[in-house]
């Protein structure tokens, strides 16, 4: 972790084994693979289903104010709890709920992720149990939601328009050059159109994460991202379909690479692709 | 969790971490494969059909998310004894309502995965006969 803007933003798979009975430490999984924690999680961990917990009943958006404080509070995490998450797929949907408890205002101090997820705790030869947790419900205050890590569509259109801003897709290069309107497997995640937000570079989001889950190092990201013309002094906005794997692309720049002002556009393509009148890219 | 839900989940679980009839068939009349493997969802379908066209057995070999893999599972033991026809005419909504239409509907591609393939499986013996005569 040694070179990281903020490397207290990870634990590691070691860390988190001596604190499965820390009273101050929530773990929350959170998967792609929406069965997995069922199939085995971490000792304590609670479930976060970003499909069915975090998403509004009804228009597309997030659980308000109101439905994160109960969400919270049945999980047994307070104001004060130190969450740590963790999933599959180099802890992707991790980082999404991650950004959710960031934008309801959640202490920066006490979010952390575990660095390489599941596959790093399995690799290792830790259990998993299908026990559900112990955990008295607890109190919780969210804050109003943050403005400063969340893009809407206009905003988009805003720096397409003056070019003021790094535009970052993180899909795969078949859905940036439009070849896919979705992955394969999400047909109900797909656009009108094909392509990409003008002036977007295409900047994949599993170019950030090691083959065995965990982040790439300072020096490597750097590379990455200072290589395609991305740079801390500005302002960024990252998307990719529904905004979580470029969520994942959102922690890699604002706290592992320190880049102060980085937004997150949930619309994504899924928004984008079917604006009428709004301009696309090949 | 809801009592169904639940229950929904638990069979699920049990096919995903005891599935039936995994592994080659061989041999078999047709052999199909499906999914994609850059989202890591694969599954293969083998096929045996007697001369009345009617399956005989069925299996799957297959990497993927719980519900593609419990999913094939689940098929297999549907699918024995159903003739070509009656495979061809398995509906993917009634299979979805039969895995649980609130487990499964946010990974509905996953969750249809293996009956997909088993359709082209079936067509190919479908075809192979009728070249047949």
């Amino acid at each position: 972790m040694a070179g990281y803007a903020h490397p207290e933003m990870l634990v590691s798979t070691d860390w988190v084994a001596q604190h499965l009975n820390d009273p101050s430490v929530r773990l929350v999984e959170s998967d792609e693979d929406v069965l997995l924690y069922e199939v085995g999680h971490v000792p304590g961990a609670v479930k976060v289903d970003w499909h069915t917990d975090l998403q509004h009943p009804v228009r597309r958006d997030f659980v308000d104010k109101a439905g994160f404080e109960k969400l919270c509070a049945e999980r047994g995490i307070g104001n004060d709890t130190t969450v740590v998450f963790y999933g599959d797929r180099n802890n992707w949907y991790a980082t999404y709920s991650l950004w959710l408890f960031r934008y309801y205002g959640h202490d920066e101090s006490k979010l952390k992720v575990m660095d390489g997820g599941r596959q790093k705790w399995e690799a290792e030869g830790r259990q998993y149990t299908k026990d559900a947790p112990s955990n008295a419900a607890a109190t919780y205050h969210a804050k109003d939601p943050d403005p400063s890590v969340r893009a809407f569509r206009d905003e988009v259109l805003a720096a397409v328009n003056s070019g003021g801003k790094n535009i970052i897709d993180v899909r795969s290069p078949a859905e940036y050059t439009g070849e896919m309107l979705h992955m394969a497997n999400y047909p109900q995640e797909g656009a009108q159109r094909g392509g990409h937000v003008p002036t977007a570079k295409s900047i994949p989001w599993s170019q950030a994460a090691n083959a065995d889950g965990t982040f790439k190092s300072a020096d490597e990201l750097k590379a990455l991202y200072e290589g395609k013309g991305i740079r801390p002094g500005g302002s960024t906005i990252a998307y990719c379909r529904i905004g979580e794997r470029s969520s994942h692309t959102w922690f890699v720049l604002h706290y592992l690479l320190g880049y102060p002002d980085v937004k997150n556009y949930d619309g994504s393509w899924t928004e984008w692709g079917s604006l009428v009148n709004a301009p696309i890219e090949k | 969790m809801s009592i169904d839900r639940e229950a929904y989940v638990e069979d699920i679980l049990d096919h995903y971490q005891s599935p039936r009839h995994k592994g080659k068939l061989d041999p078999a009349d047709a052999k199909a494969e499906g999914g994609n493997p850059g989202c890591g969802d694969i599954v293969t379908m083998y096929l045996r059909v007697d001369d009345g066209g009617h399956v005989t057995d069925v299996s799957f070999e297959g990497t993927g998310c719980t519900i593609s893999q419990a999913g094939a599972s689940m098929l297999t033991d549907m699918a024995i004894g159903k003739s070509l026809n009656e495979v061809q005419d398995m509906d993917f909504e009634s299979f979805i309502d039969h895995m649980g239409r609130e487990v499964v509907i946010t990974r509905a591609r996953c969750a249809t995965l293996g009956l997909g393939t088993l359709k082209a499986a079936a067509d190919l013996v479908m075809k192979q006969r009728r070249a047949a005569g």
